[in-house]
């Protein structure tokens, strides 16, 4: 019994790797290779025979490799030095492949640490590779078991490896700028919570796609949320306006509220700044002639924050409810328009298919049952939408 | 070689006229013969040069001697108490019988002033008295000796005890002497229910070992028990009770002590009244307790003198130290070398980058410096008493910070083996912290070879042993496993003492209540301002 | 061996809840909506209920013969062969449970926490735990399954209060779920997580009062039901039923979603493995208890010690056959069909004979002083 247990003390243990051997990766991103790569690529993962080349288009993976102490904790110990600008902090680099693995694996040969997804905080794909499909970005992901599911996957205007290479002034770490950007647009309410755990969930919903955050990056390397990037199974259709976002979460109901908006009273010249501060809402379907049609009832309580000019005032209940009258029929208007536009393109991100499937599961088992024909039927479904908002605060001054 | 011969068989000669031994003398009764006692008990005790025999004439006509050891006595009482009133004689006798029993009765009952008097007639007891300091004197005539209780031994005053000091709480602690320290504990039971019984233990040493138990409350087979393991003891010494402690354990193999010893007798006074046994030895000043369940360790003196809200927190603060002292180090090394996903990525790269330059794996750092730990402390307990202080700090700071310095050992190792340290400090019990502190060791080999899963397997298998292992039949870890409701209100947290109302079920106690029924009743009611303001003055204002 | 009777009631139904909470925790979300989608918690409840059943007849047969466990009273019930029969197949049953539940630990540690670990050595280090466990006495093992008991359920309720923030009540409707294809399938995979709780029968005749060992058995199937349906109804509503079917440990990955408040630790995955180490242990020891006792008294031997490590190697080389997971899992299925025979169908044949013959064991006070 006594050898037994001391076997594995002899031949050594097998999953001890240090932490200062491995290459902790806080950030990756996913972007096409061009085409020129696929000739001087090195047989790693595959050769003429045995394990043939795969037949998909060559991807390039870009990893933020965190070097070992120069991340500061304290304000500036011996080992770290410097400002901390991100060419100290974090070493980036890039390797092609024709998969996800194949890359990564490229990519390991050229790094002396082993690669460690652990404390993966940011997956950014490029639009380029979001439209042609994720299934194996998905996939990946999704069987390493040290990625997390409270990663942020966030599709990129345009090249992603640059938002890798980023070094904002503000953080030490670029990484973990893009999650902390993230974290604080869903603080002020800017942007729902959808972490990859979420995404992947609701992609996987019958009755729902899922959708993720549309960035770009700024000329101060500075990233800015531009709107949701919305999916059909696994491709990307499209990207909505950022504006778009709060019609989203209005319609979802999503707390905390952030989204300004200009209200235009009457005359040209006069218009107000409003500030949603909390939204509810509440869905409701039934059955008519065959047809479902979804009532969506909204409420949110705004702010005044702000008059454009002088030449009105706003000191009685009267204007408030003016005010208050506008903001419904402006809020109305932009949740039909997502609505409708998300209907053309046959991608139901608010989950009214799941609300079918739970509300009435009688009717979903006979007419839809699948995914895919959720998707047809929803260009078919009518919308109801009733707003209501509610001024709670107009701020220290009294008109 | 002839040569060689005479002088063995000289030697031989020599060896040959050894004392009798006393075996021999077992039965060799005292009959009145002066000479004959006196050469037998010289011929035992003879070599020593510290021994005495003092020849004189009792009451002037009757030959008599005295034996004792002078080291070993109280000279003012002997001069005094003893051969004074032998040679003078009573002043209201007038006339002395003239020998045999008669003349012994007289000398009992009426001629000696000494208290601790009788008469013993067998040599070998004789002798055996005189070795425990006691004086004998032989008359020609009366049969049998007469023994006075003169033992007298230097010993230190009593004073704070060394290892278990208390903020409030009594400052004696038990001496090496027997019965000093049965009178401490007397004079805090001052109730006919206390129960000594001595016997003498050791071949060569016939140490008094005192058990002492309450008539009413211990469980009658748990005093028969320890009683009988003690008496299975043939050995040649005790010196100390951690000696008999070794021979009556229930598992001898186990890290964990069954035993409790301590060396204050208000802590040996609560344990008998809740229905424990004490064992004391004489020569040594910790007294042993039994039975002993693994929730003692952390309780101290100060929980039950002090007010029960505070003192819970601080109980816990010594769980949590006491846990840590076991685990710390390896989940330590689980976490950066298995699983450093579970730390936020900012500490974690703060980590890997302490750890960059060191150039051994966080095991191997881990276990050196853990070693040099122990050696460490070996060393401050050895060093006299000025410099040890100085080098416990020292040793730790200065060390530790060249260490880290030469890139022999990260930063956040050496805080994690110091604080480690110090929550070994802060178990109570010395035994236990022993046991916990070289149990870390397994744990941190363990973990380096699986991570989280070996230090649960690690944990898992102490867990088992100690839920396995007994004290004189009592579970190691009641009152948590057997699950005694009454017991859980002392157990994390120190319930206020009007709520222990009976003694723990686990000793299966005789008497079972604590506190008298009406008081609980009384301490409910509302309390008597006596001095508020408006009763007086109201009072006041009827005169 | 045979003379103590310590075992309160409450220790049974620790003893049960302990054994029957193991490797199961991890895929059972899994099963349960393979059955009826969003009415996974409904499936786990109806599993509950049938395994309730089983442990009805074997208590209840148990308590017809409070000294004896059913080796013992087999024979009187049916005769000798045929229950030394029966009694084999249980043993048989219990030594192939022990030996699945070991590999199944094996696969989890190895795929989500040691991935270079041979699956061996995780095997064996866990089977040897359990093996010297089984060397006590019955009144220690009982002390065992008390003393963990507290730490399997409170960390489980906790990470399952701490997910709930994540959780959308929609996931969980309808309630009765979409379709039902695979329902009686995954209602018979739930049942089958329950059959540790035979260990009932080694521990009745080690009972203080085993009248009151219906009243313990009905404690800890709550408990664990509960517990089992929490969970589910927990992964069920954070997730979804369709991202569940795509994950082979739901409950883990539910324990890697969740963070304590201020991020003090973040992915709790690791810690909540931990937890689960015991609660594998505790299934274990008692497979293994079970099957090392009842064989000890198949050849009325006063000792078990003999048989715990006699055993071992059989258990160890039956945990390697399995060529990989997913062939585990068809193995562990077909397995579990067949236990429910065992578990189920033999006890109540022997219950219903036993009434029709008018068996009863005697008790204590009846039987003359040893």
């Amino acid at each position: 019994m006594l050898s037994a247990l001391l076997v594995p003390l002899l031949t050594g243990c097998w999953d001890r790797l240090e932490l200062e051997e491995r290459a902790v990766v806080l950030g990756i991103s996913v972007d096409t290779a061009d085409k020129s790569t696929a000739k001087r690529e090195d047989e790693i993962t595959h050769t003429a025979d045995g394990f043939p080349v795969p037949e998909v288009n060559m991807i390039r993976v870009t990893v933020q490799i965190a070097l070992p102490g120069r991340i500061p904790l304290g304000p500036g110990e011996s080992g770290g030095g410097g400002k901390g600008r991100s060419s100290e902090t974090v070493w980036v680099v890039g390797g092609e492949g024709h998969t996800m693995d194949d890359a990564i694996m490229n990519l390991q040969q050229q790094i002396s640490g082993r690669i460690f997804f652990g404390h993966l905080r940011v997956i950014v794909v490029s639009e380029a590779v979001a439209k042609t499909g994720m299934q194996n970005i998905n996939d990946y992901f999704r069987r390493n078991p040290e990625v997390r599911r409270m990663a942020w996957m966030m599709i990129s205007k345009g090249n992603a490896e640059r938002l890798m290479r980023a070094s904002p002034e503000l953080e030490r770490v670029p990484a973990l700028y893009l999650m902390s950007t993230m974290d604080n647009a869903v603080k002020l309410g800017k942007f729902p919570e959808n972490y990859v755990g979420m995404f992947w969930s609701n992609s996987a919903k019958k009755g729902q796609e899922g959708y993720l955050p549309y960035v770009e990056l700024k000329k101060e390397q500075n990233i800015e949320v531009k709107g949701m990037a919305y999916f059909k199974n696994d491709k990307m259709l499209g990207a909505t306006k950022p504006f778009q976002v709060a019609a989203y979460m209005s319609i979802k109901g999503m707390n905390p509220a952030g989204y300004r908006g200009v209200v235009k009273l009457e005359g040209h010249e006069n218009m107000v700044m409003v500030y949603a501060t909390s939204r509810r809402s509440s869905f409701k379907v039934r059955v008519e002639n065959g047809e479902l049609v979804f009532t969506v009832s909204i409420f949110t309580e705004i702010n005044l924050e702000e008059k454009i000019n002088e030449q009105f005032s706003v000191n009685d209940s009267a204007a408030l409810e003016d005010i208050e009258q506008r903001n419904k029929q402006a809020l109305r208007t932009t949740c039909e328009s997502l609505i409708e536009e998300m209907q053309q393109k046959g991608s139901d991100i608010f989950g009214f298919g799941e609300y079918a499937r739970a509300k009435k599961p009688g009717y979903w088992n006979k007419n839809v049952g699948t995914k895919s024909q959720w998707q047809s039927m929803f260009k078919e479904a009518r919308f109801e939408i009733k707003v209501d908002s509610r001024i709670r605060r107009i701020g220290m001054k009294a008109k | 070689m002839f040569r060689k011969r005479k002088r063995n068989r000289q030697q031989t000669e020599n060896v040959q006229a050894a004392p009798p031994s006393m075996e021999e003398l077992k039965q060799v009764r005292l009959n009145g013969d002066l000479e004959k006692a006196v050469e037998l008990i010289r011929g035992v005790l003879g070599m020593n040069d510290d021994f005495t025999v003092r020849r004189f004439q009792a009451f002037g006509k009757y030959p008599a001697a005295m034996f004792f050891y002078p080291n070993m006595i109280d000279m003012s009482t002997l001069n005094s108490e003893i051969l004074k009133p032998l040679m003078y004689g009573p002043p209201h006798a007038d006339v002395i019988p003239d020998g045999g029993d008669k003349l012994r009765d007289f000398l009992l009952s009426e001629t000696l002033y000494h208290s601790d008097i009788r008469s013993e007639e067998l040599v070998s007891k004789t002798i055996g008295d005189i070795l425990r300091g006691q004086t004998a004197v032989v008359i020609e005539g009366v049969e049998g000796a007469i023994l006075f209780g003169t033992r007298t031994i230097d010993k230190r005053g009593i004073d704070q005890p060394a290892t278990e000091q208390v903020i409030r709480g009594p400052r004696e602690g038990f001496i090496e002497l027997l019965s000093t320290n049965i009178s401490l504990i007397r004079y805090r039971l001052q109730t006919p229910d206390l129960r000594v019984k001595t016997m003498d233990i050791g071949r060569r040493t016939q140490s008094k070992v005192a058990v002492c138990s309450m008539e009413g409350i211990t469980n009658p087979d748990l005093v028969a028990e320890v009683v009988r393991r003690l008496e299975q003891i043939d050995v040649d010494a005790i010196l100390d009770s951690g000696y008999l402690e070794q021979y009556i354990e229930d598992n001898q193999m186990s890290p964990f002590p069954q035993v409790q010893y301590t060396e204050r007798p208000d802590k040996v006074v609560a344990n008998l009244l809740e229905g424990r046994v004490a064992i004391i030895v004489d020569g040594s000043p910790l007294a042993l307790v039994v039975p002993t369940v693994f929730s003692q360790f952390y309780q101290t003196v100060e929980d039950y003198t002090e007010r029960f809200l505070m003192m819970s927190a601080i109980r816990w603060a010594r769980l949590v130290a006491l846990v840590f002292s076991l685990v710390f180090p390896s989940l330590y090394v689980a976490i950066i070398s298995f699983n450093p996903e579970l730390i936020p990525t900012e500490f974690a790269v703060a980590v890997a980058g302490g750890r960059a330059g060191v150039p051994f794996p966080a095991i191997i750092e881990v276990l050196v410096i853990e070693v040099s730990m122990e050696v460490l402390r070996e060393a401050t307990i050895r060093l006299p008493q000025q410099v040890g202080g100085a080098l416990s700090i020292v040793g730790v700071l200065v060390v530790g910070q060249a260490a880290v310095a030469a890139g022999f050992a990260s930063p956040i190792t050496v805080v994690i083996i110091a604080l480690t340290t110090i929550g070994s400090f802060a178990t109570p019990a010395y035994n236990a912290a022993l046991a916990l502190r070289l149990l870390r060791f397994p744990l941190i080999v363990l973990a380096g070879i699986f991570g989280l899963y070996g230090v649960m397997i690690g944990l898992i298998l102490i867990a088992n042993h100690l839920l396995s292992l007994r004290s004189f039949g009592v579970p190691y870890l009641s009152p948590l496993v057997p699950g005694v409701l009454n017991g859980m209100k002392d157990l994390f947290v120190r319930g206020p003492l009007w709520w222990m109302k009976a003694r723990p079920k686990l000793l299966f106690p005789g008497d079972s209540s604590r506190i008298g029924a009406q008081m609980v009743e009384d301490l409910k009611a509302p309390p008597n301002n006596v001095l508020d303001p408006k009763k007086q003055n109201d009072g006041r204002e009827e005169n | 061996m045979e003379n103590q009777r310590e075992i309160t009631t409450i220790q049974a139904g620790a003893i049960l809840s302990s054994t029957i909470i193991g490797v199961g925790v991890l895929p059972i979300p899994l099963f349960a909506v393979r059955g009826a989608d969003s009415g996974a918690p409904l499936v786990t409840v109806c599993g509950v209920l049938f395994a309730f059943l089983g442990l009805f007849l074997i208590t209840r047969l148990g308590m017809r013969f409070p000294d004896r466990s059913i080796t013992q009273y087999g024979e009187e019930i049916i005769g000798k062969w045929l229950s030394r029969l029966g009694s084999a197949a249980v043993i048989g049953f219990f030594a192939v449970l022990t030996s699945l539940a070991a590999r199944e630990f094996g696969e989890v540690v190895i795929t989500s926490v040691l991935t270079k670990t041979p699956l061996e050595v995780t095997v064996i280090v866990m089977l040897t735990l359990a093996a010297i466990s089984t060397r006590n006495n019955i009144t220690t093992f009982a002390y065992i399954h008390q003393f963990y008991f507290p730490l399997l359920i409170g960390p489980a309720l906790l990470i399952v209060a701490l997910s709930l923030k994540n959780a959308e009540a929609i996931n969980l409707q309808p309630i009765w779920g979409n379709s039902h294809e695979g329902m009686l399938a995954s209602v018979l995979t739930i049942a089958a997580l329950f059959q540790g709780s035979f260990i009932i029968t080694t521990v009745i005749p080690a009972m203080r009062r085993p009248q009151t060992a219906m009243k313990a058995s009905v404690f800890a199937l709550l408990i664990s039901g509960g517990l089992y349906v929490t969970i589910v109804a927990a992964t069920v509503s954070v997730f979804g039923s369709e991202e569940t079917k795509n994950l082979l440990w739901p409950t883990l990955e539910l324990a890697k979603a969740t963070s304590l408040p201020a991020n003090i630790l973040e992915r709790l995955d690791a810690a909540f493995l931990a937890v689960w180490v015991t609660a594998v242990f505790t299934t274990l020891n008692s497979s293994y208890f079970l099957a090392v006792k009842e064989m000890s008294k198949l050849f009325r031997l006063k000792d078990h010690k003999l048989f715990t490590f006699f055993l071992l190697p059989a258990v160890f080389s039956m945990a390697m056959v399995p060529r990989n997971i997913l062939n585990m899992y068809e193995i562990i299925q077909n397995v579990s069909r067949i236990g429910l025979f065992v578990t189920v169908v033999y006890p109540g044949l022997l219950l219903v004979v036993s009434v029709l013959r008018k068996k009863r064991g005697e008790t204590s006070e009846k039987r003359s002083a040893t």
